[in-house]
């Protein structure tokens, strides 16, 4: 370890790793600060990646030349694509993550990359200058002259877990904990948040009467979450689906004066996408069970991930509650459940580039931001290590638009309008949904990640080659004329379409529903030789014209504030005419465009009218 | 655009320019007070700056010409209705004593307000929104009755509430829909397409329901635009007098005297009528006239209601059937006029036998101009549209369910980009465009956890 770096990133998570491995990659010598080498990309919670708008998230990730697709999709268990049956737009790949081989396999991308440094220790101070970063000291003595700082603590800083009355100062799964930046923060000016998660039960899985529940299988031949990667690894694990009983209720019932929740012994804010069973039960008393899922965790041991029951009840309910559940009589706890709490920022103190506008190159990434999630926090980080580079290098940050990315959205929101609890992605979150999919995350993406020097030349050669295939094929479709015939005829009886009468370009019958152009080649042949992706996306093109043009009409509408932009050093506090309450957020937020402002929650159409006639 | 930085101090008589026992002027800015100050002061000797907020001071103001005895009362920043300092003077009625205070506050540093401008400025200071203070402009510029009732209602939030019921409707329905992506394997009912439908097609209906009223609005805010058509000497400009209740156009009996078109307003019940008289329709190889036939034709199209004069004293003349082929496709009322030279006539639906000359049946016409104009609607039903911008809105919103509704077969997903596009729509009027509350109610609603 040398005593001078370009860059620090504190904390190895999965926020932390990406924004590293941004920083090394596009040349700077980073120092990559972790309390333990174990905890590297340790899945803490959920031996899971992706779903629903996490799977988007994922797929963005990658074509910005980030590294998270391509070992989820490396140590992927089983491969699932949700929301299959609906859009396209909501389609989520979902994996079941082997987290042992996850974690090793990311820690050695760490170690073999160049301009990376690893250093075991604990971060204990910022060191500023005049508002700027000049260096990171850590409580083994250790002082890091920098530039940058990159802060990725996750749930770790001054984390306790509870499990009843059992409450520990420690980190997730017993690993150590951070006990010295909050107060560093705080000396800097940040106010310091308290946010909640929790996890369920893992059991043993020789111990579970799998007949009881229902089997989960993978799906074959689907989209992987890198662009890069060649073929989707196979399913080689189920999961298995159940639900709670009556009696899991009444014990839960029985029992609910024991639980920190709701005792008031837990003070954080909890998600309320991802509530404990305890809290399930009491805020929807009439639903009489409540759905659970038996995941792998690992191919390196047997335990399984009690999914739908995170709870912080005392061990001996613990036993009672997973017993109650049919097939899991015998079930042996392997790790209790427990909930953590964790020091978090308040996300409005930062600039959409992620660096805080309180100190000069500093940035935050992940769950200290007020996030959940591993997508979300390692497509922070991402975001946060390219720009820390680009501020670096004195190049402009990257701020994707709402319109660009779920990462744009997700920065969005947490920048502009903040959080009162953990935040999650959600497909809903994105207004520009239809155009944000997972199938044209390259698309959307690639390029900017060449731009940035995430992208290797050989992906862009790659995407290029997609790209030429998507245009030649679209013109086929559209100047091939088609014939009726009796086979295309039985073809489209067969997906309940009236027979073609007349000649007609390929792409009219592609607008038809049901019908597929690759189903359609295989009754009329006239082309050959184009992959799945690029058949799919000249299908998905076509077929959806109507409405991608309706979505992209609307973006163009909203791209005019967004690109209405307001000087930096405007007086909002004597802008006579704005409500009080919208000057002091807005004077607070200080948004970089009109778009930016009309987002901030307490300020109404009526003051962004103001604010305009102040601009014009 | 003004500034609204250093908001100028803008003063005017607040109440109607007519005569009245009190005319109350008021004066709203920076300056205001100070204005004051120097040309009001109480029975105990002090200024409006050393009064009490809101509390009413009997006083002299000093024109400088002559002095009023007079109420002042003085309104602090930002509890007034500008929002800005305010201060009002209650003054005996009577436009000399009105317009010499006014003359003096201008003097004095404030400038004459423009129409409506306490209210733009109310609304700039947040006072009030902005369906509000379009609400209340319409009042300000009322010129009739009805009128009046449809802005009160506006300004009462009636659309507004409107809106906002159609906005939580699809907030609910949308919650139901994204639940469906965002958690696709929960124990949950998800929302079948035929109850989305269901429930758009009721939407749609109560939406539509308010547009028609629309219409309605529009000719309460312009007048419902009346054509006065008929051949030379039918009686046009009798009818004309008749309505308008004075003489208004020459009346001869020269055919084509009316050369050029004469247009006035009348009022039935609160309602108002602007009427155009025009030169009779026949061929003709008189310029002048010519121009004013082709210029009726066109009105036709321009007109929301027609009336054709016909004398009833004479056979129908090629001239009328011309005039009755112009009028096969719009709404009108055939007046037969001249009932006094007539024998005994049954009318058909469409038709009045008046006397314009002697005003005759013309009570009779003034009703069925009302009743088919206004369609049926009652004109003060609580939401009728005035302002343009709600209309196209609501407009906006109504074809994007419909949208949704004919797509049906399509994904939910794509059927939900309509949707939002309608609450969006829908937006613009209650001024809730985030689209937050359908994340909270997807949370509040469904037992969600992953």
């Amino acid at each position: 370890m040398k005593k001078n770096y370009d860059a620090v990133v504190i904390g190895g998570g999965h926020a932390g790793n990406e924004a590293a491995l941004a920083l090394a990659r596009t040349g700077n010598k980073t120092l990559l600060i972790t309390l333990h080498k174990e905890s590297i990309s340790f899945l803490a919670c959920n031996p899971s990646i992706g779903g629903t708008a996490k799977g988007h998230l994922v797929c963005e990730i990658d074509a910005l030349g980030g590294e998270m697709g391509v070992q989820a999709d490396k140590n992927t268990l089983q491969l699932r694509m949700l929301n299959n049956g609906k859009g396209p737009a909501v389609h989520s790949l979902r994996a079941q993550i082997d987290k042992v081989a996850y974690h090793k396999s990311m820690q050695e991308v760490l170690e073999n990359q160049e301009n990376l440094d690893i250093l075991v220790d604990e971060a204990s101070d910022i060191l500023t200058e005049n508002g700027k970063i000049t260096g990171v000291k850590t409580s083994s003595g250790n002082e890091i002259q920098t530039k940058i700082a990159v802060i990725t603590t996750g749930v770790y800083l001054n984390s306790r877990t509870i499990i009843g009355e059992d409450i520990k100062n420690e980190g997730p799964a017993g690993f150590k904990n951070a006990t010295h930046l909050t107060s560093s923060l705080e000396r800097l000016g940040f106010a310091i948040r308290r946010f909640k998660t929790g996890t369920p039960p893992r059991l043993e899985s020789s111990s579970i009467n799998y007949e009881a529940f229902e089997v989960q299988r993978g799906d074959e031949n689907i989209q992987t979450f890198s662009f890069m990667t060649k073929k989707q690894n196979p399913n080689t694990h189920v999961c298995h689906l159940g639900y709670t009983t009556p009696e899991t209720k009444q014990i839960i019932l029985d029992n609910l004066h024991l639980a920190p929740m709701y005792s008031g012994e837990i003070k954080g804010v909890g998600p309320r996408y991802c509530p404990s069973i305890e809290t399930k039960i009491v805020r929807f008393s009439d639903k009489e069970r409540h759905q659970i899922f038996l995941e792998p965790e690992t191919r390196e041991n047997s335990e399984i991930y009690l999914q739908g029951m995170s709870t912080s009840m005392p061990r001996d309910i613990q036993h009672k509650m997973v017993e109650s559940i049919h097939g899991l009589e015998n079930a042996e706890i392997k790790k209790y459940a427990y909930a953590i709490e964790y020091d978090c920022i308040d996300p409005l103190e930062l600039f959409a580039s992620l660096e805080s506008k309180k100190i000069d190159g500093l940035f935050f990434a992940g769950q200290i931001n007020g996030t959940s999630g591993y997508e979300e926090a390692a497509a922070q980080g991402l975001i946060a290590g390219i720009n820390a580079n680009l501020k670096l290098k004195g190049r402009d940050p990257l701020i994707l638009k709402r319109n660009e990315a779920y990462i744009g959205v997700l920065i969005d929101d947490l920048t502009t309008k903040g959080t009162l609890e953990p935040y999650r992605m959600m497909t809903s979150r994105a207004e520009h949904r239809l155009v944000l999919r997972q199938d044209n995350a390259d698309q959307r993406l690639t390029q900017i990640g060449y731009d940035v020097g995430l992208v290797t030349e050989e992906r862009l050669k790659k995407f290029k080659r997609k790209m030429r295939d998507i245009q030649k094929l679209t013109e086929l479709c559209e100047t091939t004329i088609i014939k009726p015939s009796i086979e295309l005829n039985t073809y489209l009886a067969s997906v309940g379409q009236t027979p073609l009468a007349s000649p007609c370009p390929l792409s009219n019958l592609i607008k038809r529903p049901n019908v597929g152009l690759s189903d359609l080649n295989n009754h009329i042949k006239s082309f050959k030789g184009f992959g799945k992706a690029v058949v799919s996306q000249v299908e998905i093109q076509i077929k959806y014209a109507g409405y991608l043009m309706r979505q992209n009409e609307l973006i163009e509408r909203t791209l005019k504030l967004e690109e209405k932009t307001i000087p930096k050093d405007i007086d909002y506090l004597g802008m006579h005419g704005l409500r009080l309450e919208a000057r002091e957020k807005l004077d607070f937020m200080r948004p970089l465009t009109v778009g930016a402002a009309s987002r901030i929650s307490g300020v109404s159409p009526a003051d962004i009218t103001i604010l305009l006639m102040h601009l014009s | 655009m003004e500034q609204v930085k250093n908001m100028e101090t803008i003063v005017a008589l607040s109440t109607p320019a007519a005569a009245g026992a009190i005319s109350i002027v008021r004066m709203s800015g920076k300056n205001a007070v100070q204005i004051a100050d120097k040309l009001f002061v109480s029975v105990k000797g002090k200024k409006p700056s050393e009064f009490i907020p809101r509390m009413l001071e009997l006083g002299t103001f000093n024109t400088g010409s002559f002095k009023e005895h007079c109420m002042c009362v003085r309104f602090n920043a930002p509890f007034s209705y500008t929002g800005e300092n305010v201060v009002e003077f209650q003054l005996h009625g009577g436009m000399k004593i009105t317009e010499g205070v006014i003359a003096a506050c201008i003097k004095a540093g404030a400038r004459m307000a423009s129409a409506g401008e306490f209210t733009k400025r109310a609304f700039l200071n947040g006072k009030m929104s902005l369906a509000s203070a379009e609400g209340m402009m319409d009042m300000i510029n009322a010129e009739s009755e009805a009128e009046i009732r449809a802005g009160y209602n506006l300004l009462q939030g009636e659309l507004s509430k409107l809106a906002k019921t159609a906005q939580d409707e699809l907030t609910d329905l949308l919650s139901e829909i994204e639940v469906s992506f965002d958690y696709p394997e929960e124990t949950i009912e998800y929302v079948t397409k035929n109850t989305v439908k269901t429930r758009l097609m009721a939407l749609y209906e109560k939406i539509n329901a308010t547009l028609q009223t629309a219409n309605t609005g529009k000719l309460l805010k312009n007048g419902v635009g009346i054509l006065i058509l008929g051949k030379p000497n039918a009686g046009k400009s009798s009818l004309l007098n008749a309505l308008l209740s004075f003489e208004r156009a020459i009346v001869t009996d020269i055919a084509g005297t009316t050369r050029d078109t004469i247009e006035d307003t009348f009022v039935i019940d609160g309602t108002k009528f602007n009427v155009i008289d025009t030169a009779g329709i026949r061929d003709t190889d008189d310029i002048v006239e010519k121009i004013g036939v082709d210029k009726a034709k066109s009105l036709i199209s321009g007109a929301d209601l027609v009336i054709y004069v016909k004398d009833g004293s004479t056979p129908d003349s090629a001239e009328d059937k011309q005039i009755q082929n112009l009028l096969l496709n719009k709404k009108h009322i055939v007046a037969i006029n001249k009932s006094d030279l007539m024998g005994h006539y049954d009318p058909k639906e469409n038709e009045i036998v008046i006397s314009a000359k002697n005003n005759v049946g013309i009570q009779e016409l003034k009703n069925k101009i009302y009743q088919i104009s206004t369609d049926g609607y009652a004109v003060s039903s609580n939401i009728i549209i005035t302002n343009e911008r709600h209309k196209d809105a609501l407009s906006r919103a109504a074809e994007s369910i419909m949208t949704a509704i004919t797509n049906m077969e399509m994904s939910l997903d794509l059927i939900s980009i309509d949707l939002k596009l309608a609450y969006s729509a829908l937006g613009e009027i209650t001024g809730n465009t985030t689209g937050e509350d359908i994340i909270d109610a997807i949370f509040s609603k469904f037992c969600l956890g992953k």
